[in-house]
């Protein structure tokens, strides 16, 4: 990193730090801290829920994904579109009719107070915990490729958003969201374009294209029924569909971000253009990865991404087995290169027999190549048995860093840190309005002026900011990062589902069968996270269907198991 | 029994002509953006 990446960067963190605690500087009541006085426009919305949504590591890792295994993971998206139509009929409207601060506020409308708690404690818990990782996975990172201190990179990164969300609540992680996701798009836009500009002068995009299509980097789509595929078509629709139904329907850190629209409508628009917008950009980011790989189709590669690992290999006594295997992976490079150049000399000349035979010639020296590199990461798990010999994380930032002219380099740079605060702060948002309405304004007696509690929910902010911050920083014993993240969502979020559709869809079950059903499911799930093989992402199916399931059998029994009726909701 | 509607508020969109036209746009750009996408993985491979 030179003087004028640093300078981007640095520029990049002060105007947003900076900006947050402006536009957040007139928050008198809870309503405009927590609501941001229903101030959005759709825009600023829409930009909100993406930047919340897309966290550093989508930025580090799905690039690397087209890298290593192509562009089928854009079908994880497909579901999300439908998710957000059903939102914009059913959760917004009633959201804003009940005049609600967090979901969790709703349950205790629908059930009672205990369901409203529950869901509440979960969605901390599980939040609360996948906060201090939105933090250590790109400081992680970082601090691997550029030499920075691992500690001093998650406290930079914890405590810039702790100033900004701390002081100015909703309103400012909001419209810093949105700046933050100006400089996401920037970045990616620039990316690509320099990405292609960088291929070998003879190679033209659609050459790229080509390479890319035939060494299997452009699969967006597989058709395919099968269970055990986990990108397929027909996951990506109704497996994603539920989850994005689960994730901005229930998490108060997306829902914070649709309730302060100015109004139904402006909330609706936010969720439609996230609905039009979120394949596309996952399209483009992975378009971006699959560029990459031809890149180093023409440019030396290494053998392994991880440059920690590696100088690890290199000091221990496998150290002359993995550079055989270095030596060994650069002469399939060369002769893979070689094969390229063939197939695109045949395509060129129209010539469709030697096409064929240059991409057979290519498949067979590629996958040779991968058999080195899979024996390297074999190495690199002997020397380090923590290591999971899992490299995606760094691949498209090695490439950045290596090869991307001074001034985007800190312009990605700038891209990271911004995904990962816009993450952290709608996270550490959500936790103090959860925490102060369902928590403390529910259950603290006495007099609570607005004032109090905007001055309490300020305090909350700094308290979850230090947590995130102290659990990121021992977050390196927890092994590989996403499954981390996604282990930990999967192991609640079935659970927090269950509540919500048996509020929507199941009007006579009420708040007693859904307390022992959350409870049933939610242990469950714990049964299956400790004593079973199941893979995790079936917590979240086995969380929503015991919860709903044990519900209904107990109202069934019990005789609706509920209290009396809880107040109507419509006014 | 609970009265849960969620039709509290239609005020149409201030562009689009009515929500249900919105949602018929999302749910045509997916469908495209899948046949568009089905398109590039068949092409190029």
């Amino acid at each position: 990193m030179r003087g004028f990446d640093w300078f981007v960067l640095a520029a990049s963190l002060v105007f947003i730090v900076a900006y947050g605690v402006w536009k957040g500087r007139r928050n008198r009541d809870l309503q405009g801290y927590i609501l941001g006085d229903h101030s959005m426009r759709w825009y600023t919305v829409a930009f909100s829920i993406m930047a919340t949504q897309a966290s550093a590591i989508t930025f580090l890792s799905t690039p690397g994904q087209a890298y290593v295994d192509g562009m089928r993971f854009v079908q994880f998206y497909f579901g999300l579109p439908l998710a957000m139509i059903v939102l914009c009929v059913t959760a917004v409207p009633l959201y804003r009719k009940l005049k609600v601060y967090t979901a969790y506020e709703f349950l205790e409308r629908r059930f009672d107070v205990r369901v409203r708690s529950l869901a509440a404690f979960l969605f901390l818990v599980q939040r609360g915990l996948a906060c201090g990782l939105t933090i250590y996975a790109p400081a992680v990172v970082l601090s691997v490729l550029l030499g920075w201190n691992l500690y001093v990179t998650n406290l930079v990164i914890g405590v810039l958003v702790i100033i900004y969300t701390a002081s100015g609540g909703t309103k400012a992680v909001s419209h810093t969201n949105f700046w933050q996701m100006v400089i996401i798009l920037g970045g990616m836009v620039t990316t690509l374009v320099i990405a292609l500009s960088l291929l070998p002068d003879h190679v033209s995009f659609l050459d790229a294209v080509h390479v890319a299509g035939n060494m299997g980097r452009l699969n967006a789509i597989d058709f395919s029924f099968d269970l055990q595929n986990r990108y397929s078509f027909w996951s990506g629709l109704i497996g994603g569909f539920f989850l994005a139904l689960s994730y901005f329907g229930t998490d108060q850190s997306q829902v914070g971000r649709y309730l302060s629209g100015q109004s139904v409508a402006q909330s609706r628009l936010g969720l439609i253009f996230n609905g039009l917008i979120k394949v596309p950009m996952q399209f483009v980011i992975l378009f971006i990865g699959a560029m990459v790989f031809v890149f180093h189709q023409f440019h030396e590669t290494p053998i392994y991404f991880n440059p920690v690992e590696t100088h690890r290999v290199e000091a221990s006594p496998l150290a002359g087995e993995f550079r055989e295997l270095q030596a060994e992976y650069d002469a399939l490079s060369r002769a893979k290169t070689a094969e390229i150049e063939s197939f695109l000399a045949a395509r060129r000349a129209g010539d469709a027999v030697a096409q064929e035979a240059a991409a057979a010639r290519i498949d067979q020296v590629h996958a040779s190549a991968l058999e080195v590199r899979g024996q390297a990461k074999e190495i690199v798990r002997q020397v380090n048995p923590r290591s999971d010999g899992n490299d995606v994380n760094y691949i498209f930032l090695s490439f950045v860093l290596g090869y991307l002219p001074v001034g985007v380099v800190g312009l990605v740079l700038a891209m990271i840190f911004a995904a990962s605060m816009s993450s952290t702060a709608s996270e550490l948002n959500a936790l103090s309005s959860t925490t102060i309405v369902d928590f403390y304004k529910r259950f603290v007696r006495g007099a609570k002026s607005d004032r109090h509690l905007v001055v309490v929910s300020k305090i909350a902010t700094v308290i979850w900011g230090c947590l995130a911050i102290l659990f990121a920083e021992y977050a390196n014993k927890l092994g590989s990062l996403v499954e981390a993240v996604n282990i930990l969502g999967s192991i609640f979020y079935g659970t927090i589902l269950g509540i919500f559709l048996l509020a929507f869809y199941f009007k006579r079950v009420q708040g007693t069968a859904v307390f022992i059903g959350a409870v049933v499911g939610e242990a469950a799930v714990v049964f299956c996270y400790t004593s079973t093989d199941i893979s995790f992402l079936w917590y979240n199916v086995v969380g929503c269907l015991v919860t709903i399931g044990v519900a209904v059998l107990t109202a069934v029994v019990g005789g609706r198991g509920g209290r009396p009726q809880p107040r109507a909701i419509t006014s | 029994m609970n009265h849960l509607d969620p039709t509290g508020d239609e005020t149409p969109p201030p562009f689009g002509g009515s929500w249900r036209t919105l949602y018929i746009v999302v749910i045509v750009n997916l469908a495209l953006l899948v046949a568009l996408f089905y398109a590039f993985t068949k092409v190029f491979s």
